[in-house]
């Protein structure tokens, strides 16, 4: 939004920070939840809490304490709390290219901070404003941001106990944040293929175990993005040839 | 002490699969594939997420009837597109979600 203000280390961290924190208003809930629901599960207060900076991902926490509570062997747990994380690579994958230069350290930092909330925010900047030599400090400013956020909500979830009542939906307000930033960055055909096949696949694949589908629809949404994409690329330089001969 | 493994396994086998594809194992350079690949990777997976939370609101089974996450979603995404603010989205669809929840007594 300001791509004249991405010019110093502290810039760049400051805007990842002012970006990151409106998604707080989901995350707040969803720590708190997290927290209560540990507890419940069985598992100890410091188990709890400290699963947050161990394992850093909302989502796979949630799974695992489920799985904690329904005595699931440890393989399977191990298994199905890791098959969740495998997006994850995806997103690796796709910020290589900006900060493969980056000393170790720092990619050991950027790889820790590196969850939904942080990369929905960061790739943004990174795929539509000017590069800097600075952008990896968006991402950690962002990263920074939702990790304090979401310890601070872990520990108040588990320290308030069964105190937030639980038909307040407060599991929704996640999805709810993911659809705001993704519905407007929907500017293809060819994205809109992607959300269409992934969104189906994710429906459709849910018998597959140790909940392989969600890594399975996210790998179909985007071949069926690539495809659409390269047929429409193919179709428009069709149509513009007559005039590049003339 | 299984539990405390499992978290720690879990812990780690997540930081290998955000760190490995920026550590030194990766190729240098990508196939054009890849490149082509990676615009889609935020609405993909995203959207993976978003829509069994929203048909599937237990984590158990597909509700399409007397589900009011679908219609919150709808409302949701007209008003991201209008806004573009998560924080207005945020707002409007929890309250929207409340409402509806009052008003069907569920």
């Amino acid at each position: 939004m300001t791509p004249a203000a991405t010019q110093t280390r502290r810039a760049e961290f400051w805007l990842g920070v002012k970006e990151e924190l409106p998604l707080q208003i989901g995350i707040i809930p969803f720590g708190l939840v997290f927290g209560i629901l540990g507890l419940e599960s069985g598992l100890t207060f410091w188990q709890t809490i400290l699963m947050s900076s161990i394992l850093f991902g909302g989502a796979s926490q949630i799974v695992f304490a489920q799985l904690v509570a329904t005595g699931t062997p440890a393989p399977v747990l191990i298994g199905s709390v890791s098959t969740i994380n495998l997006r994850h690579v995806l997103y690796s994958i796709s910020i290589a290219d900006y900060i493969r230069a980056l000393p170790l350290g720092w990619r050991i930092i950027l790889g820790y901070l590196l969850t939904d909330e942080a990369y929905a925010v960061t790739i943004k900047r990174f795929q539509t404003q000017p590069s800097s030599a600075y952008m990896h400090y968006h991402l950690l400013g962002t990263g920074m941001t939702l990790w304090v956020v979401w310890q601070v909500s872990t520990i108040t979830g588990a320290l308030a106990g069964t105190s937030i009542p639980g038909n307040w939906q407060l599991g929704f307000a996640v999805p709810l944040t993911f659809l705001a930033i993704i519905a407007p960055n929907i500017k293809l055909r060819a994205d809109l293929a992607a959300a269409i096949a992934a969104g189906t696949s994710a429906i459709l694949l849910q018998f597959l175990p140790w909940n392989l589908w969600l890594i399975a629809a996210a790998l179909i949404g985007i071949a069926t993005g690539v495809i659409v994409n390269r047929n429409d690329a193919q179709a428009q330089s069709a149509t513009n040839m007559p005039d590049r001969i003339e | 002490m299984l539990i405390w493994a499992s978290i720690f396994i879990c812990g780690f086998l997540t930081f290998l699969m955000r760190f490995l594809p920026i550590s030194e194992l990766m190729p240098k350079t990508m196939p054009q594939l890849w490149v082509e690949a990676m615009r889609f990777v935020p609405v993909a997976v995203l959207t993976a997420i978003i829509v069994p939370a929203i048909l599937i609101p237990d984590g158990q089974q597909i509700m399409l009837s007397g589900n009011i996450r679908i219609p919150t979603a709808i409302i949701a995404i007209c008003i991201a597109l209008w806004t573009r603010s998560v924080v207005i989205t945020l707002i409007a669809g929890m309250s929207c979600i409340w409402v509806l929840g009052w008003y069907f007594g569920i």
